[in-house]
């Protein structure tokens, strides 16, 4: 179980300090995939850092602390402080864009073994990395390239396989098919589920295609200007969402033969810099009233396991909306 | 919502429908190109050469009055004499060993500096950037030749061809420094170093296994470079007399063959040979260092 308690991450700059997540509260259970979506600046990429614990200058942890629910070696209960110690072996990190992500002058095989500590048996860990590129899916040989003789999807293979050649319990998912086309994306993502599947462990996946969550993911948190507004199972959220920007978020997916013209939602996020109160969303929210742009609403589980942060998740005049 | 939702297929793991790898390289690399060997063959005639052959020669060839002076081409004299009584051809196998030895000498030193100069002030950045840029800017901008020149007219007669290295390395290292200064700027901000960070890398260990295999192929075109500036640099003192001229150089050569006219009293080998000799051994540098480049490119996927 990852905790994430009353999470703040700012970024200094010369403006002064801006709050790109703001108070994310959330639990979330071992073994299973969990989405997060939201619009561009809206925080996913922050809270990801905070998550693998990639906190330095300008970026800095406010207050709040994530804890990983295992120990260290030493048994001292790993947290945002000392995860670093575990990257790659406990927790690890599938890059946005395959792309750069790899040496472009060093073969793929000596890339791999570089993850590797000195202590183990060469020859023996590379039979292994390359039956675990087959099982992947991949050629054995392609270990043997250079990353610009393979294909966008089969780096993306190779990074997947790097990331989970040592069954960490964690994996973080940036976008990870982003720039594949539909088909490589869709064995990308069943790759991803596989691996979950087999190894039991919890998959973060940052993505802002509302289809991707839709088919992947078991739960679902989704962001606006910082803050947590939804968590629950994505079934649930796809059904029978609580948040008004949600709604809409699910809305504006298309679907085929139906060719009326989507409508996005109205207006932009708030800038971080102004000072913000009452609902974040309120502006650009139909069903915003004064108490909305006042008072803040709290993140607040409406149904069990179901998360919301909005003062009428509840109401009828918000559940009469679906449609 | 009618999407088919996407589940698990445990028998195989996603479906690997890519193109197999079409086309992989032999690990032996590939093939070394046209420009490279060619380099690489007159390099190596002219360092074996100018090595190997001082050990079979008679006479210190930088001795005076040796032979009779001006003696035409024969078999024991295969360039002639020169109007100082020594035998072209010697001197000049001396002369291209010292110069090459000269040229690789102040390139391992400036390569050396500029390497850790330039990568330590694009990794770490802060004050210590801009005080390093600073120096490097300043030398940069000093114009090199009239320096040289003030400083040859200084250190003129008491002078050591060691001397000259040190003054050729302390102008010569600062644009390199410069170039790799940017490569690291921007090499610090790649995906791919992120992730070897993220993968544990300590910060040495990414500039050992993932900056250094980058940069060092720029490394040995700048090394060969500066072979060249620093042969160049020290034959243009030379020819204007602010070398040590009593050591054979490529210049110094032609130096002495300036200052007694070979030119006029029609010693035209003496002057010839020299320059010859010159032009073909920057071929030999040039060509391995833009043919190695080539190579480099091609391994990186860009040409």
């Amino acid at each position: 179980m990852i905790r994430l308690n009353n999470v703040v991450a700012s970024y200094k700059t010369e403006r002064g300090v801006v709050n790109a997540v703001d108070g994310v509260s959330l639990e979330i259970p071992d073994g299973c995939i969990v989405g997060i979506a939201g619009e561009s600046g809206c925080g996913k990429s922050t809270l990801m850092k905070v998550i693998y614990g990639d906190i330095g200058f300008p970026l800095a942890l406010a207050s709040g602390s994530v804890d990983y629910g295992f120990s260290d070696d030493s048994g001292k209960p790993v947290t945002s402080r000392n995860i670093q110690k575990e990257w790659f072996k406990r927790i690890s990190y599938v890059p946005q864009s395959s792309m750069s992500s790899l040496n472009p002058v060093i073969r793929i095989r000596k890339q791999f073994l570089d993850f590797q500590d000195q202590t183990g048996n060469k020859a023996q860990i590379l039979e292994q990395v390359k039956s675990y590129v087959k099982k992947l899916g991949l050629p054995e040989e392609s270990i043997d390239s250079y990353p610009h003789q393979l294909s966008g999807g089969m780096r993306q293979r190779i990074m997947i396989a790097m990331a989970t050649f040592f069954q960490p319990e964690i994996i973080l998912a940036d976008e990870p098919t982003t720039a594949l086309d539909v088909v490589v994306q869709k064995s990308i993502l069943l790759l991803l589920m596989d691996l979950q599947e087999q190894m039991g462990n919890t998959i973060i996946l940052v993505s802002h295609d509302m289809g991707v969550h839709y088919q992947v993911t078991d739960k679902m948190l989704i962001m606006y200007a910082a803050k947590a507004v939804e968590y629950g199972d994505s079934e649930e959220i796809f059904q029978r969402p609580l948040h008004p920007y949600t709604r809409l978020l699910i809305n504006s997916l298309p679907t085929i033969g139906d060719d009326r013209a989507r409508e996005g939602i109205p207006g932009r996020p708030p800038s971080l810099w102004n000072k913000l109160q009452g609902c974040r969303f309120a502006d650009r929210c139909p069903l915003a009233t004064d108490r909305c742009r006042n008072e803040e609403p709290e993140f607040v589980e409406y149904r069990p396991g179901h998360f919301a942060a909005c003062h009428y998740a509840d109401s009828e005049a918000n559940l009469s909306e679906v449609s | 919502m009618k999407i088919m939702k996407l589940r698990p297929q445990m028998s195989g793991t996603g479906t690997p429908e890519e193109a197999p790898v079409a086309k992989r390289v032999k690990s032996k690399g590939s093939p070394l190109n046209f420009r490279l060997k060619l380099g690489i063959v007159i390099l190596a005639i002219f360092v074996l050469g100018s090595f190997i052959l001082p050990f079979f020669c008679p006479k210190d060839p930088a001795e005076q009055a040796s032979y009779l002076k001006n003696l035409p081409v024969t078999d024991k004299h295969w360039l002639g004499t020169n109007s100082l009584g020594q035998d072209t051809f010697w001197f000049l196998v001396f002369a291209i060993r010292n110069s090459l030895q000269l040229g690789i000498l102040v390139a391992l030193f400036v390569t050396v500096i500029q390497t850790l100069l330039g990568l330590s002030a694009g990794f770490i950045g802060g004050w210590y950037e801009r005080i390093v840029m600073v120096i490097i800017d300043s030398f940069i901008t000093i114009p090199l030749l009239p320096i040289l020149i003030i400083l040859g007219a200084l250190v003129r007669g008491n002078t050591t061809f060691l001397t000259v290295g040190a003054i050729i390395v302390v102008f010569g290292w600062a644009w390199g420094a410069r170039t790799i200064r940017s490569m690291a700027l921007s090499l610090r901000e790649r995906e791919f170093v992120n992730m070897a960070r993220f993968s544990g890398a300590s910060t040495f260990d990414v500039l050992l296994r993932e900056i250094f295999p980058y940069v060092s192929s720029y490394m040995v075109v700048g090394f060969i470079n500066t072979i060249l500036f620093a042969i160049n640099t020290e034959a243009t003192l030379a020819v204007i007399g602010l070398s040590k001229v009593e050591t054979p150089t490529l210049g110094s050569i032609i130096f002495w063959a300036l200052n007694y006219n070979a030119l006029f009293t029609g010693q035209l080998l003496w002057l010839i040979a020299p320059i010859v000799s010159s032009v073909l051994l920057f071929l030999g540098l040039f060509l391995a260092s833009t043919g190695f480049n080539e190579r480099f490119a091609t391994r990186r996927g860009v040409a």
